[in-house]
This record gives C-alpha cells, sequence and structure tokens, in this order.
C-alpha cells in the first residue's frame, strides 16, 4: 500500500477545491500499475466529492447543502467540550461533511487513475479557514 | 475599524516551535486538538471575520511553572513586527517574580508593547494586593492600559473568587487615571461588571464569552438580557470592547453575532472599535 499527504489551508468558511491532478501526480508516484485508489479527508467537518468542476454547479451545491442545513438553527452541537476546552460551533460542517461524504475510490489501470470525462475530486471545505490534510492510498492489485 | 481586542497567540507558528512548551501550553491552558497556526492562516481568519487588529494577549506565570514563561513579551513583540498593520501586543508579568517590575518597564520603554494583562485567578492575588502597586504605578507612569481576567477561567489552577468584578472596585477607585479593562464581561457577573462601568469611567469590559450555546444564542443572553441591551447601547456604550477569547472560543462566529444583536450603528463602531483605540490611547504604528 503507499499512502501520501495532500496538505491545504484554505481561505474560506466553505470552499470548493478541486485536488485531481494532485491525487494524479500520487498515483504517478506510486508506481503502482494495477489497484485502486482511495482519497480520505483526515477530518470531520470537510468532505471529499466527485463532480463536475464547473461554477455554476459549486454555487448550487453550497446553495442546496446550505439550505439543508442553514446557520441559524438549534444544534446541540454548540457548547463546551472539555477534551478541547474551547466550545464547537461547527455542526453544519459535520452534517454537511455527512452528506458528501468523506472518501471516493478511483482504479487504477496500467499505471492510470481510470474516470470519467466530467469527474473531478474536489475538496469541500465546511469549517474553514483551517490547515487540512487529505490521505491518498494506493492499493496494489495481487 | 474592527479589532478584536482578546486574542491569545500561543499556537502562533512563529512562536510554537518548541514541543516540550507546547506541551505545556496545551496543559496551561487547557485547550487541546488545535492544531499550531501559521500566520497565513490567522490573517485568513482575520479576513473571514472582517477584523483588521488583533490584541495578542502574552502568559507569564513562571513563579508556578519553575521559572518557565509561556508566553513571553519578547515573543508578543516578535509577532506584533512581523505584522505591525494587524498585531497590537500586550506585556505580562508574573507579579511574583522578583524582577517583575523591571519586566514591565522593559516591556513598555523598550519593547513598546500596548497595555498590561494581569490574571488574578491564575496568580491567586486580588486586585488590590499591595505587591500589585508597583506594576500599577508603572502603567499610570507610562499610561498603559490594563486589562484583567475578570469572571469564570476555564484554566485549570483558576480561583474565580480573585476575579469577581466586585473585587476591581477599590482599583478603579483609587486610580481614576488607570483605564482597567474587565475582560470577559466578568461573565456571569455580567451585572456588576455593568455597575462598575456605570460607575467608573476608567472600567471598560471585552465581549470575550461563549461558555453555552452558539455564539449568536450566548451573546443575545449576555448583552441582551443578562444585560439588557439598551443599558449599553444607551450608557455604557463607550466602555464595550469586541474581544473573542480566541482559541477558546469562536472568533468569526462571534465576529457575525456583535452585529446581529440589533445595537445603533454608531454603538457598534464604539464596540467593534471606538472603544479599543479610546482604551490604548491610538493604535501603534497605525499609518493614517
Amino acid at each position: 500500500m503507499y499512502v501520501e499527504s495532500i496538505t491545504l489551508l484554505t481561505k474560506e468558511y466553505n470552499e470548493y477545491t478541486v485536488i485531481t491532478p494532485k491525487v494524479l501526480d500520487i498515483v504517478k508516484r506510486s508506481g503502482v500499475r494495477n489497484g485502486i485508489v482511495t482519497v480520505l479527508t483526515k477530518h470531520t467537518t470537510t468532505g471529499v466529492t466527485v463532480n463536475e468542476a464547473l461554477e455554476c454547479l459549486e454555487s448550487d451545491i453550497e446553495n442546496f447543502l446550505g439550505r439543508l442545513i442553514p446557520e441559524d438553527y438549534p444544534y446541540s452541537h454548540a457548547r463546551m467540550l472539555r477534551d478541547y476546552g474551547s466550545t464547537a460551533g461547527n455542526p453544519t460542517g459535520h452534517l454537511k461533511a455527512m452528506l458528501t461524504g468523506n472518501h471516493c475510490h478511483f482504479p487504477v489501470i496500467d499505471g492510470e487513475m481510470v474516470r470519467g470525462g466530467a469527474q473531478e475530486i474536489y475538496f469541500c471545505e465546511f469549517d474553514g479557514p483551517a490547515h487540512r490534510t487529505i490521505n491518498v492510498i494506493i492499493q496494489e492489485e495481487k | 475599524m474592527f479589532i478584536d481586542m482578546h486574542v491569545h497567540p500561543a499556537f502562533y507558528e512563529p512562536i510554537n516551535q518548541d514541543s516540550e512548551l507546547e506541551e505545556l501550553r496545551h496543559n496551561t491552558l487547557d485547550i487541546h486538538k488545535n492544531g499550531t497556526a501559521p500566520l497565513e492562516h490567522i490573517f485568513n481568519q482575520m479576513k473571514c471575520a472582517g477584523l483588521d487588529y488583533l490584541c495578542l494577549l502574552p502568559e507569564d506565570y513562571r513563579t508556578q511553572q519553575g521559572g518557565k514563561v509561556l508566553v513571553s513579551n519578547e515573543e508578543i513583540s516578535q509577532l506584533v513586527n512581523m505584522a505591525p498593520d494587524k498585531f497590537i501586543g500586550f506585556a505580562g508579568v508574573d507579579p511574583f517574580a522578583e524582577d517583575a517590575a523591571e519586566e514591565l518597564e522593559k516591556a513598555f520603554a523598550e519593547l513598546k508593547l500596548s497595555g498590561l494583562k494581569l490574571h488574578p485567578g491564575k496568580g491567586h492575588f486580588y486586585p488590590t494586593d499591595e505587591r500589585m502597586m508597583p506594576l500599577y504605578d508603572i502603567c499610570e507612569k507610562y499610561e498603559k492600559p490594563i486589562i484583567f481576567h475578570s469572571g469564570m477561567s476555564w484554566e485549570p489552577d483558576t480561583l474565580t473568587k480573585y476575579c469577581r468584578p466586585e473585587m476591581f472596585e477599590e482599583l478603579a477607585a483609587a486610580r481614576p487615571k488607570l483605564k482597567i479593562c474587565l475582560a470577559h464581561f466578568g461573565w456571569p457577573w455580567c451585572r456588576e461588571t455593568a455597575m462598575l462601568m456605570l460607575k467608573y469611567p476608567n472600567v471598560y469590559t471585552d465581549t470575550g464569552a461563549l461558555y453555552f450555546d452558539n455564539a449568536k444564542e450566548f451573546y443575545t443572553q449576555m448583552l441582551t438580557r443578562d444585560v439588557p441591551m439598551t443599558w449599553i447601547d444607551r450608557s455604557l456604550r463607550h466602555q464595550v470592547m469586541f474581544g473573542s477569547n480566541n482559541p477558546r472560543f469562536e472568533q468569526i462566529r462571534m465576529a457575525h453575532a456583535i452585529k446581529e444583536l440589533g445595537f445603533r450603528e454608531s454603538t457598534l463602531d464604539l464596540i467593534c472599535g471606538g472603544n479599543a483605540i479610546e482604551f490604548l490611547g491610538g493604535i501603534p504604528n497605525r499609518k493614517e
């Protein structure tokens, strides 16, 4: 198994970043000819999703998630957390991350990550700005 | 102008390079899982919050911590020098250190820091303790304000009895020229803080409290019910400063929430910046 990390310093509260080129580079560096690649965020208020990289779709996704999970709502996750010594104020981030999911998979065939023509990998920030890490895991066929 | 008057930079990357000290900072402040913040991240956060300046506060409890200073005046000065257009720096001294007065003189005269931060609950001293007088004298000499931790403290080994707002009345009365900020609105004794501000124009407070609920809900409780909004909007509008107590609390959400409570625009201007400028006697290094 080959594992490499992508790190990002996000700038906005909610932000969508295409990370496909970084994943493709890592697949190449792995030297794996045939297998499967998993892209997995290390955080619980961020997501990984696959979609077409269009500004209009990014806007629609953001508005859709915002309608489903509004900021102004009496969430339970709004209290001091003893383990952190700080206040939890990011319930919307956790819930949006649950909807997008935290990972995606693609096959690797003959050393290339195989995907559809419109498929791009998005890292979704739902509680930024923040320092974020995404693991890219490539498993070789046995 | 939007100023956050209460920020603890213990985990800012340029001053958080020593893993042993970082561990001490996590344990002393009881703040965990927050990571180290590059300055670029801090600036991103300020942009999202709409903040122009952060007032950075040190932490010096060296007589309780084997001579180690948690966040030193030199580290605060280092950060201010890295971003003088964004950071304002305060000094901190352990009042029980032998050279406390010298350290404070140096912080004002050489490092050009803008005020003094003290935490009576952590140091286990009352604001009227005779041993504090030389420090107050120095602040008066340099015309520098003091931010006192007031009200509840989440930090371990702190006793709230030393920080109750009423404990500061004698000091406020005895030294009317000394500007003092009873931080965190003295929560949960917000009305005591309001009483002191009403009686003593040299008493200020900041809004760095978020102990229950979310930012908007807590501010609605603290700043419109515990202390009715009209009290602040009509009578105390020149003495309340925005503060977040970040990283304990949520700077961005608090910065947005303070603007959603219904204060007059002119009151918001004072809370968000005008009162801080008055308290500080101006912003150092600011290009007009």
